[in-house]
């Protein structure tokens, strides 16, 4: 039998990086949705043409008929339903200034949104709050969930 | 969960085998080229995560690796089905036991197998083709190989059944690596 | 190795294949994973003439979250592929997930727990840059393996190598299997890269690691595929044609593939063993009328076809030269066109092993139909770092 060894600057490891970057693509559903949202700043949702719940962000299938879906208008208003406060980023360091997360539920859908909260404090958020969203300058849209630059209170 | 008798929807008036001759009757999907990624035709999002690992080598790696500091190749015995491994491993996979030994192997072999390869990892082109090989290491059981790279040697030239060579990097820059070989040389050639 | 012969089979009841259906099969598309699981199980669900809440369980195959790029990659798919709300599991041996995941349905229905069970797989290899070879960087050992800076397609080499090597086999008789693969695929409406290409062409490409060369590769796909089982009683309410699943296999090799002599696949001998035991197949040569094997390489075909135990060891080059392995031959071998000629999704490959196996069995392949009578097929699959060999066995006669 193998005796084990237990000198720990005997045992050894080995560093490295897994080296790889993604590109994704919207889906179909999605890259309507982005297209809207960059060109003319209007928001997307889907409807199911069987049970009638609405998605967003929009998707191609209802989820629970896999029925196919209509895209309908919808203003981008919400309210708040649940938020949290970050002060940390990814790496445990302090950010600047503390950031506002939230779960929006959008205004005529079933669905909610993660966003960030902008022009208002930490302290005066509350749940039920109702916001609006604020977008990037034309110019500056690039067909991502950024050219929302955040929520504010309507 | 339904009952265990016909399903939900009724059962068909119509066969289906009838409308549907030839499977798969469609082919859904839409075809997007790089360019039209690039050229922003459609939307997208690039995603660059820094993903770093440290991996320990365990019990009988590293004292592989610790070997090839050295300069020597180890390998380990078990007495029951009396096979002797490279690389090592605390316990005999067949037999399911622990192993009894270590055994110094030579840092000599045989080529089982090779590819003379025109590309890198990452699937591009490279310059000069290298020369992957399993080489049998003399001491070892047979057909136990380890994965290296041959050097010295023109494509051509290799051949199954080569005898081949170690060649070590200068002791102060081993580190306890499978670079610490450079590379495995042709110790004669085929007339 | 006779390990396998103390299996006893117990099954509660006969499984039955109703309906199939896939995407189209290219480099990139457009729709997410989410949405091409989603289009092949409508196919699916619309072929057998079932919607999805007669759907009890979904089984999702899918390979590597490093494709995709997003972790957990199963829970992500989940909504595409109908999961929502209803028992799901995924299931994942590398390519051998082809024919993995309607074996893990296969487990659903036979032990009597579920009546209809829903197989999907799905596969999006363009997520990843540089190269869908980027991540197979990590299946290499990180110590020992990839401080040398391999390539997958290595290994494939040096398994070529030592395939032609022992059995005396040129390359040009592989490049056979490349020519008449891609032929076949002329006839399937998802494939990527059907056309007519002779053994010149095979010879003269591209080399990528020697012996391989470009034309002897399947590409990296996106694609998804879907297969819907249901118990004995119900297929008789659904169709006038089930195809049944007479006997399934499995089995893995070791890690340390170095210390494999790498020309015969015992792995896939194994499982084939245990998938011929379950479905009474003594000779399997006469028995099993068509056969897809998991074709990534053109080699590969001929490798598993020995395997199999379809043909002698190194009598594969002959069979595909005297065109035994044909449509119209005695023994047609990927009708389909296989993955070198319709794609390689990884576990999508499904689409093109058993569906395809399902749909000439069920005679309603259209022009890929093969000429002579089809009772018993068979398909497999194989992955990882050449270990595993799965095999499922399909029959047309009532069991």
């Amino acid at each position: 039998m193998m005796e084990k060894t237990t000198d720990p600057t005997k045992l050894r490891h080995w560093e490295g990086k897994i080296e790889a970057y993604w590109v994704y693509t919207s889906g179909k559903a999605g890259d309507y949705f982005f297209k809207r949202l960059k060109e003319e700043g209007k928001f997307t949702a889907a409807k199911c043409r069987k049970c009638g719940k609405v998605y967003f962000p929009p998707r191609i299938y209802c989820e629970r008929d896999f029925e196919e879906t209509e895209f309908i208008d919808v203003s981008g208003e919400g309210e708040v339903r649940s938020f949290t406060i970050a002060r940390l980023d990814p790496y445990e360091r302090e950010l600047p200034k503390p950031q506002i997360y939230a779960l929006i539920h959008i205004y005529g859908t079933d669905g909610s949104l993660i966003h960030l909260l902008g022009e208002v404090e930490p302290e005066n958020v509350k749940i039920g709050m109702k916001v609006r969203p604020v977008l990037k300058p034309k110019e500056e849209r690039e067909g991502r969930i950024t050219d929302i630059l955040y929520f504010k209170p309507a | 969960m339904m009952a265990s008798s016909a399903p939900s929807s009724a059962p068909r008036a119509v066969k289906k085998m009838d409308w549907l001759r030839a499977c798969p009757p469609y082919a859904p999907g839409t075809y997007v080229r790089e360019e039209d990624i690039r050229g922003e035709k459609v939307t997208f999002i690039e995603d660059r995560p820094d993903l770093r690992y440290s991996w320990t080598a365990g019990q009988a790696i590293s004292r592989f690796l610790n070997g090839l500091k050295e300069g020597k190749i180890y390998g380990v015995k078990c007495n029951k089905c009396r096979r002797i491994m490279v690389p090592p491993r605390v316990f005999c996979e067949l037999c399911y036991k622990p192993i009894d030994e270590w055994v110094e192997l030579k840092d000599t072999g045989t080529v089982l197998t090779f590819s003379i390869s025109y590309v890198g990892p990452d699937a591009e082109p490279l310059p000069e083709p290298v020369i992957p090989a399993v080489i049998e290491v003399d001491g070892a059981s047979p057909g136990m190989g380890i994965l290296h790279i041959l050097g010295e040697v023109k494509p051509e030239d290799v051949y199954i059944g080569m005898r081949v060579k170690a060649v070590w990097k200068d002791e102060k820059e081993r580190e306890g690596a499978i670079t610490d070989i450079k590379y495995w040389k042709p110790l004669e050639m085929r007339r | 190795m006779e390990k396998i012969s103390g299996l006893k089979f117990h099954k509660k009841r006969n499984v039955a294949i109703v309906g199939a259906g896939m995407t189209l099969w290219r480099r990139r598309l457009l729709e997410t994973g989410r949405e091409l699981s989603y289009l092949a199980v409508k196919q699916a669900l619309e072929e057998a003439g079932l919607t999805l809440d007669d759907v009890e369980a979904v089984v999702m195959g899918s390979a590597p979250d490093a494709f995709d790029g997003v972790h957990i990659k199963g829970d992500y798919l989940l909504d595409g592929a109908g999961g929502s709300d209803r028992p799901y599991v995924r299931v994942f041996v590398g390519g051998g997930t082809a024919v993995f995941a309607p074996i893990a349905g296969y487990w659903h229905v036979a032990s009597g727990l579920f009546d209809v069970v829903l197989v999907v797989c799905e596969e999006k290899m363009s997520s990843v840059h540089p190269h869908a070879q980027t991540a197979f960087r990590n299946i290499w050992d990180p110590i020992l393996e990839r401080p040398l800076k391999p390539n997958l397609t290595w290994i494939f080499a040096m398994e070529m190598r030592r395939y032609m090597e022992v059995n005396k086999v040129k390359h040009e008789d592989i490049a056979l299997v490349a020519v008449k693969n891609k032929k076949n695929a002329l006839d399937h409406p998802c494939a990527q890269l059907p056309g007519r290409i002779t053994v010149e062409d095979v010879l003269k490409s591209e080399p990528i690691a020697l012996p391989v060369r470009r034309l002897d590769i399947s590409p990296p796909s996106d694609g998804a595929a879907a297969l819907v089982m249901v118990a004995e009683h119900l297929a008789r309410h659904l169709t006038d044609e089930p195809v049944w699943v007479t006997g399934v296999g499995w089995c893995l090799d070791t890690t340390w593939w170095t210390n494999r002599d790498l020309y015969f696949p015992r792995y896939v001998a194994e499982a084939a063993r245990m998938a011929y035991k379950m479905a009474h197949i003594t000779d399997p040569r006469k028995q099993i009328d068509v056969v897809e094997p998991y074709d990534p390489f053109d080699y590969k075909e001929l490798h598993h076809l020995e395997g199999l135990g379809l043909a002698k060891k190194g009598e594969a080059p002959i069979l595909t030269r005297e065109g035994v392995t044909e449509r119209d031959g005695d023994l047609p071998v990927c009708p389909s066109g296989g993955l070198l000629g319709v794609g390689n999704p990884i576990s999508a490959a499904m689409g093109v092993k058993a569906c395809e196996i399902y749909w000439q069995l069920a005679y309603r392949a259209g022009k890929r139909q093969v000429k002579k009578e089809v009772t018993t097929g068979l398909c497999q699959a194989w992955g990882d770092l050449m270990q595993i060999g799965t095999v499922m066995i399909m029959s047309n006669k009532r069991p």
